[in-house]
């Protein structure tokens, strides 16, 4: 009888041993480890700080991990922590930290990338810096990584009205922002 | 994904292109990073609470609010011991004087009351616990005792019964020394005493009267009495 049994069970696949929360966790910020480090940069942290505050993103993703809705697209949900650490650190500061145009700790590509877009992404950081907060969060979550408005208004817990109202001032402050960098830039 | 597509000038929308892309992090730095992540798995960090950002900050506003209520309930009951306190201390002060009164200088009106407890209200002066239990009294029930004693004294001088009339006159005092009807019981005790025949006594009282309520309407009814009743 226990020879059947065994045979039986051996014909059946076990299923793959599912990973632990902890473990899919560190998955999941190990594959977007990269979106983190250039959404932070992107909503003005320092580079000399990128590093501590994505482990703080690390944090709040593995305390909010049991609440995750697996099913719903992981960057969005990212954003939204990294939203409010980098928002918190910079009321921690209490103080707007102007990267200048020059930005030489930058930890986007290396030497090897092509210098016109490294100066594009050095420019548009720049100019993303001169955006307030809340509307550069908006205008980096849908004009550069694409994410609905819908979702924009769900992640950042604000009105579809107040998403709208944002990204079309942060817009005409980016157009801004650049006009005057190119411009002091040419002038020096 | 659908959105709506901004009609950003294509410079800026060819910026953007740039920065769409997400270059992979120096090997240095991402290894540290997952190392620190791993690191902080170990030491059990970050599961306690599931949202770090929020959970502080709304711990400190529940702090915060702790405090203000503990501190509104502290406020509510010093105040409320203050005014217990204020409202004792007026009824304890006429009392204390006219102990001291009677001591020091024995006022002519106690003299003439203490013989005429009798009548309607004969056993008021027995009633020494009403000092305390005056305080307790609302508004409106003050307003009622004081309305009780003064018709006790207006009835009994329209009877012309002026020895009935001085005792709810010398409770009224003791009991509302500056209530709302204390110029209608000063104007009844100098006519009560007018009617005993204790005019020198009712001419003081009149003089007192008319130095406390000097634009009294019973002003000239009060300057009347003692003279007429001589």
């Amino acid at each position: 009888m226990s020879g059947v049994a065994v045979s039986h069970l051996r014909l059946v696949s076990a299923p793959p041993p599912r990973p632990s929360p902890d473990e899919a966790c560190l998955d999941a910020f190990q594959r977007e480890l990269d979106y983190v480090f250039r959404t932070l940069r992107r909503l003005g942290t320092a580079p000399g700080e990128v590093e501590d505050l994505a482990q703080e993103v690390f944090l709040a993703l593995r305390g909010a991990w049991a609440e995750y809705d697996a099913e719903r697209p992981l960057r969005p949900y990212l954003f939204g922590i990294a939203f409010r650490i980098a928002s918190a650190h910079q009321r921690k500061r209490n103080r707007e930290v102007s990267f200048g145009v020059i930005d030489v700790g930058d930890s986007g590509p290396g030497p090897d990338a092509a210098l016109e877009r490294k100066q594009a992404r050095v420019l548009v950081l720049a100019a993303l810096e001169r955006i307030p907060l809340p509307r550069r969060a908006v205008l980096v979550m849908h004009d550069i990584d694409d994410v609905p408005v819908t979702q924009v208004a769900t992640v950042l817990k604000i009105p579809m009205f107040t998403v709208y109202s944002r990204l079309r001032k942060a817009r005409r402050e980016l157009e801004a922002a650049l006009r005057r960098i190119v411009k002091e830039t040419n002038t020096r | 994904m659908t959105s709506f597509r901004p009609p950003l000038p294509p410079e800026v929308d060819s910026l953007l292109d740039h920065e769409r892309d997400i270059s992979p992090l120096p090997a240095a730095v991402r290894a540290r990073s997952l190392a620190r992540a791993r690191a902080a798995l170990v030491a059990g960090a970050g599961r306690s609470s599931s949202r770090p950002m929020t959970a502080p900050r709304r711990m400190r506003w529940a702090a915060a609010a702790a405090l203000v209520c503990v501190g509104g309930a502290a406020i509510g009951a010093v105040a409320y011991e203050v005014r217990v306190r204020l409202i004792k201390e007026p009824a304890a002060r006429p009392a204390a004087r006219s102990v001291a009164s009677v001591a020091t200088k024995p006022a002519p009106t106690a003299l003439a009351e203490a013989p005429m407890a009798e009548g309607p209200v004969a056993d008021a002066p027995t009633t020494a616990p009403d000092t305390h239990a005056a305080p307790r009294l609302s508004r409106a029930d003050a307003a009622r005792a004081e309305l009780r004693l003064l018709k006790q004294a207006r009835a009994a001088v329209a009877r012309e019964n002026y020895a009935a009339a001085m005792p709810p006159i010398a409770e009224h005092g003791r009991r509302f020394k500056d209530g709302r009807l204390a110029e209608e019981r000063e104007a009844l005790r100098v006519k009560a005493l007018a009617g005993l025949g204790r005019t020198d006594e009712a001419q003081r009282a009149a003089a007192a009267f008319r130095a406390r309520f000097p634009r009294s309407v019973l002003l000239p009814a009060v300057g009347r009495m003692p003279a007429r009743e001589r």
